[in-house]
Protein backbone atom coordinates (compact mmCIF):
# COMPACT_ATOMS: atom_id res chain seq x y z
CA UNK A 1 0.00 0.00 0.00
CA UNK A 2 1.53 3.23 -1.17
CA UNK A 3 0.80 6.92 -0.74
CA UNK A 4 0.64 8.98 -3.92
CA UNK A 5 0.46 12.72 -4.52
CA UNK A 6 -2.66 12.43 -6.70
CA UNK A 7 -4.90 10.03 -8.61
CA UNK A 8 -3.08 11.05 -11.80
CA UNK A 9 0.14 9.77 -10.24
CA UNK A 10 -1.55 6.46 -9.41
CA UNK A 11 -2.77 6.03 -12.97
CA UNK A 12 0.65 6.83 -14.42
CA UNK A 13 2.42 4.52 -11.97
CA UNK A 14 0.06 1.65 -12.84
CA UNK A 15 0.34 2.33 -16.57
CA UNK A 16 4.13 2.15 -16.46
CA UNK A 17 3.96 -1.20 -14.66
CA UNK A 18 1.18 -2.64 -16.78
CA UNK A 19 -0.97 -3.31 -13.74
CA UNK A 20 -4.62 -2.49 -13.25
CA UNK A 21 -5.38 0.28 -10.77
CA UNK A 22 -6.60 -1.13 -7.47
CA UNK A 23 -8.52 0.61 -4.71
CA UNK A 24 -8.08 4.28 -3.86
CA UNK A 25 -9.10 6.19 -0.74
CA UNK A 26 -7.98 8.88 1.67
CA UNK A 27 -5.69 8.69 4.67
CA UNK A 28 -8.47 9.27 7.19
CA UNK A 29 -9.99 5.91 6.35
CA UNK A 30 -6.62 4.19 6.38
CA UNK A 31 -5.90 5.72 9.79
CA UNK A 32 -9.08 4.15 11.17
CA UNK A 33 -8.26 0.83 9.53
CA UNK A 34 -4.66 0.82 10.74
CA UNK A 35 -5.58 1.57 14.34
CA UNK A 36 -8.26 -1.12 14.41
CA UNK A 37 -6.41 -3.83 12.45
CA UNK A 38 -3.39 -3.89 14.74
CA UNK A 39 -4.97 -2.95 18.05
CA UNK A 40 -4.28 -6.36 19.62
CA UNK A 41 -0.62 -6.86 18.68
CA UNK A 42 0.72 -5.87 22.09
CA UNK A 43 -1.76 -8.01 23.98
CA UNK A 44 -0.24 -10.93 25.83
CA UNK A 45 -3.28 -13.02 24.97
CA UNK A 46 -2.99 -12.18 21.28
CA UNK A 47 -4.33 -14.80 18.92
CA UNK A 48 -4.57 -14.87 15.16
CA UNK A 49 -7.85 -13.34 14.04
CA UNK A 50 -10.15 -15.48 11.97
CA UNK A 51 -11.05 -14.50 8.43
CA UNK A 52 -14.58 -13.44 9.47
CA UNK A 53 -13.09 -11.26 12.23
CA UNK A 54 -10.76 -9.58 9.75
CA UNK A 55 -13.56 -9.14 7.28
CA UNK A 56 -15.63 -7.49 9.99
CA UNK A 57 -12.88 -4.91 10.56
CA UNK A 58 -12.77 -4.05 6.86
CA UNK A 59 -16.54 -3.73 6.91
CA UNK A 60 -16.37 -1.46 9.99
CA UNK A 61 -14.33 1.11 8.11
CA UNK A 62 -16.50 0.88 5.03
CA UNK A 63 -14.20 -1.25 2.88
CA UNK A 64 -16.79 -3.44 1.24
CA UNK A 65 -17.20 -4.95 -2.19
CA UNK A 66 -15.33 -7.64 -4.12
CA UNK A 67 -11.89 -5.99 -3.85
CA UNK A 68 -12.06 -6.23 -0.05
CA UNK A 69 -13.27 -9.83 0.24
CA UNK A 70 -10.61 -11.92 1.99
CA UNK A 71 -11.79 -15.12 0.35
CA UNK A 72 -13.45 -15.83 -2.93
CA UNK A 73 -16.39 -17.40 -1.15
CA UNK A 74 -17.00 -14.77 1.55
CA UNK A 75 -19.89 -12.49 0.84
CA UNK B 1 16.85 -8.90 31.26
CA UNK B 2 16.53 -12.66 31.10
CA UNK B 3 13.54 -14.93 31.46
CA UNK B 4 13.51 -18.24 33.26
CA UNK B 5 11.02 -21.07 33.62
CA UNK B 6 8.75 -22.39 30.91
CA UNK B 7 8.99 -20.30 27.75
CA UNK B 8 5.85 -20.05 25.66
CA UNK B 9 5.94 -18.93 22.04
CA UNK B 10 3.53 -16.15 22.94
CA UNK B 11 6.00 -14.76 25.49
CA UNK B 12 8.67 -14.47 22.83
CA UNK B 13 6.25 -13.04 20.28
CA UNK B 14 5.27 -10.27 22.69
CA UNK B 15 8.89 -9.63 23.67
CA UNK B 16 9.82 -9.23 20.00
CA UNK B 17 7.05 -6.66 19.56
CA UNK B 18 8.10 -4.83 22.74
CA UNK B 19 11.65 -4.79 21.43
CA UNK B 20 10.48 -3.11 18.22
CA UNK B 21 8.45 -0.57 20.20
CA UNK B 22 11.29 0.28 22.57
CA UNK B 23 14.26 0.24 20.20
CA UNK B 24 12.88 0.61 16.67
CA UNK B 25 14.61 -2.56 15.55
CA UNK B 26 14.18 -6.32 15.63
CA UNK B 27 16.05 -8.44 18.15
CA UNK B 28 18.60 -10.79 16.63
CA UNK B 29 18.34 -14.55 17.19
CA UNK B 30 21.30 -14.24 19.57
CA UNK B 31 19.51 -11.56 21.60
CA UNK B 32 16.42 -13.74 21.82
CA UNK B 33 18.51 -16.72 22.89
CA UNK B 34 20.25 -14.66 25.54
CA UNK B 35 17.06 -13.14 26.91
CA UNK B 36 15.19 -16.43 27.16
CA UNK B 37 18.20 -18.64 27.89
CA UNK B 38 17.58 -20.76 24.81
CA UNK B 39 19.96 -22.55 22.48
CA UNK B 40 20.46 -21.15 18.96
CA UNK B 41 18.71 -24.18 17.53
CA UNK B 42 15.66 -23.77 19.72
CA UNK B 43 15.43 -20.08 18.85
CA UNK B 44 15.53 -20.92 15.15
CA UNK B 45 12.76 -23.48 15.60
CA UNK B 46 10.73 -21.04 17.67
CA UNK B 47 11.07 -18.29 15.06
CA UNK B 48 9.94 -20.68 12.35
CA UNK B 49 6.88 -21.57 14.43
CA UNK B 50 6.10 -17.90 14.96
CA UNK B 51 6.44 -17.33 11.24
CA UNK B 52 3.90 -20.08 10.63
CA UNK B 53 1.53 -19.16 13.43
CA UNK B 54 1.94 -15.51 14.36
CA UNK B 55 0.20 -13.44 11.75
CA UNK B 56 2.61 -11.03 10.07
CA UNK B 57 5.87 -12.15 11.68
CA UNK B 58 8.21 -13.04 8.82
CA UNK B 59 11.88 -13.99 8.58
CA UNK B 60 14.26 -12.74 5.94
CA UNK B 61 14.26 -15.43 3.23
CA UNK B 62 16.92 -18.06 3.88
CA UNK B 63 17.73 -16.78 7.36
CA UNK B 64 16.54 -16.76 10.95
CA UNK B 65 16.61 -12.99 11.20
CA UNK B 66 13.29 -11.19 11.56
CA UNK B 67 12.23 -9.29 8.45
CA UNK B 68 9.01 -7.86 9.76
CA UNK B 69 6.63 -8.14 12.66
CA UNK B 70 3.76 -6.25 11.15
CA UNK B 71 3.39 -3.33 11.33
CA UNK B 72 7.13 -3.01 12.08
CA UNK B 73 9.89 -3.59 9.53
CA UNK B 74 13.35 -4.69 10.62
CA UNK B 75 14.90 -3.23 7.49
CA UNK B 76 14.76 0.37 6.23
CA UNK B 77 11.80 1.12 3.97
CA UNK B 78 10.22 4.11 2.25
CA UNK B 79 8.10 4.74 5.37
CA UNK B 80 10.05 6.32 8.20
CA UNK B 81 7.99 6.87 11.36
CA UNK B 82 9.21 9.35 13.97
CA UNK B 83 7.99 10.41 17.39
CA UNK B 84 10.37 12.76 19.15
CA UNK B 85 13.75 10.98 19.26
CA UNK B 86 12.19 7.59 18.53
CA UNK B 87 11.90 6.11 15.06
CA UNK B 88 10.63 2.97 13.36
CA UNK B 89 10.24 1.65 9.82
CA UNK B 90 6.81 0.69 8.50
CA UNK B 91 6.29 -1.85 5.74
CA UNK B 92 3.82 0.39 3.91
CA UNK B 93 1.71 3.46 4.58
CA UNK B 94 -0.89 1.30 6.36
CA UNK B 95 1.74 -0.12 8.68
CA UNK B 96 3.40 3.25 9.24
CA UNK B 97 0.11 4.70 10.47
CA UNK B 98 -0.47 1.58 12.54
CA UNK B 99 2.84 2.02 14.36
CA UNK B 100 1.81 5.44 15.68
CA UNK B 101 -1.58 4.05 16.69
CA UNK B 102 -0.15 0.91 18.29
CA UNK B 103 2.58 2.69 20.23
CA UNK B 104 0.04 5.37 21.14
CA UNK B 105 2.15 8.39 20.30
CA UNK B 106 1.94 11.46 18.13
CA UNK B 107 4.48 11.70 15.36
CA UNK B 108 5.12 11.85 11.67
CA UNK B 109 5.59 9.59 8.67
CA UNK B 110 8.01 10.56 5.93
CA UNK B 111 7.56 8.99 2.53
CA UNK B 112 7.44 10.07 -1.12
CA UNK B 113 5.04 9.67 -4.00
CA UNK B 114 6.28 6.59 -5.92
CA UNK B 115 5.47 8.23 -9.24
CA UNK B 116 6.50 11.86 -8.87
CA UNK B 117 9.02 11.49 -6.09
CA UNK B 118 7.42 14.38 -4.22
CA UNK B 119 8.06 14.10 -0.48
CA UNK B 120 4.92 13.51 1.55
CA UNK B 121 4.77 13.96 5.29
CA UNK B 122 1.86 12.69 7.35
CA UNK B 123 1.49 13.77 10.95
CA UNK B 124 -0.58 12.66 13.90
CA UNK B 125 -1.33 15.09 16.72
CA UNK B 126 -3.42 14.35 19.81
CA UNK B 127 -4.27 10.98 18.33
CA UNK B 128 -5.72 12.41 15.14
CA UNK B 129 -4.40 12.94 11.64
CA UNK B 130 -3.15 16.53 11.52
CA UNK B 131 -1.61 16.47 8.05
CA UNK B 132 -2.87 13.97 5.53
CA UNK B 133 -1.53 14.74 2.06
CA UNK B 134 -1.99 12.47 -0.89
CA UNK B 135 -4.13 9.48 -1.66
CA UNK B 136 -3.74 5.80 -0.78
CA UNK B 137 -3.56 3.09 -3.42
CA UNK B 138 -4.04 -0.63 -2.76
CA UNK B 139 -2.80 -2.48 -5.83
CA UNK B 140 -3.58 -5.98 -4.52
CA UNK B 141 -7.08 -7.29 -3.72
CA UNK B 142 -7.56 -8.35 -0.09
CA UNK B 143 -7.75 -12.07 -0.84
CA UNK B 144 -4.21 -11.92 -2.31
CA UNK B 145 -2.50 -9.77 0.34
CA UNK B 146 -0.49 -12.64 1.79
CA UNK B 147 0.48 -14.29 -1.49
CA UNK B 148 3.51 -11.97 -1.77
CA UNK B 149 3.52 -9.82 1.34
CA UNK B 150 6.70 -8.05 0.27
CA UNK B 151 4.95 -6.66 -2.81
CA UNK B 152 1.66 -6.04 -1.01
Amino acid sequence: MLLFRSEDDIMEWCRQRHIAPGAVFDLERLWRLAARWYDDRLDHAWRRRSVPERQAILDEVGLTGPFWRLTRSSS
Amino acid sequence: MTHSGVIHDGDVRLWIYRHFVDTGRAPSPVEIATCFQLTPGSVEALLRRLQDEADGLLLLPGSHYIWMAEPFSAVPTSFLVRSGPRQWWGNCIWDALAILALVGVDGSISTACPNSGQPLQVSVTNGNLAAAPGIVHFAVPAREWWRDIGFT
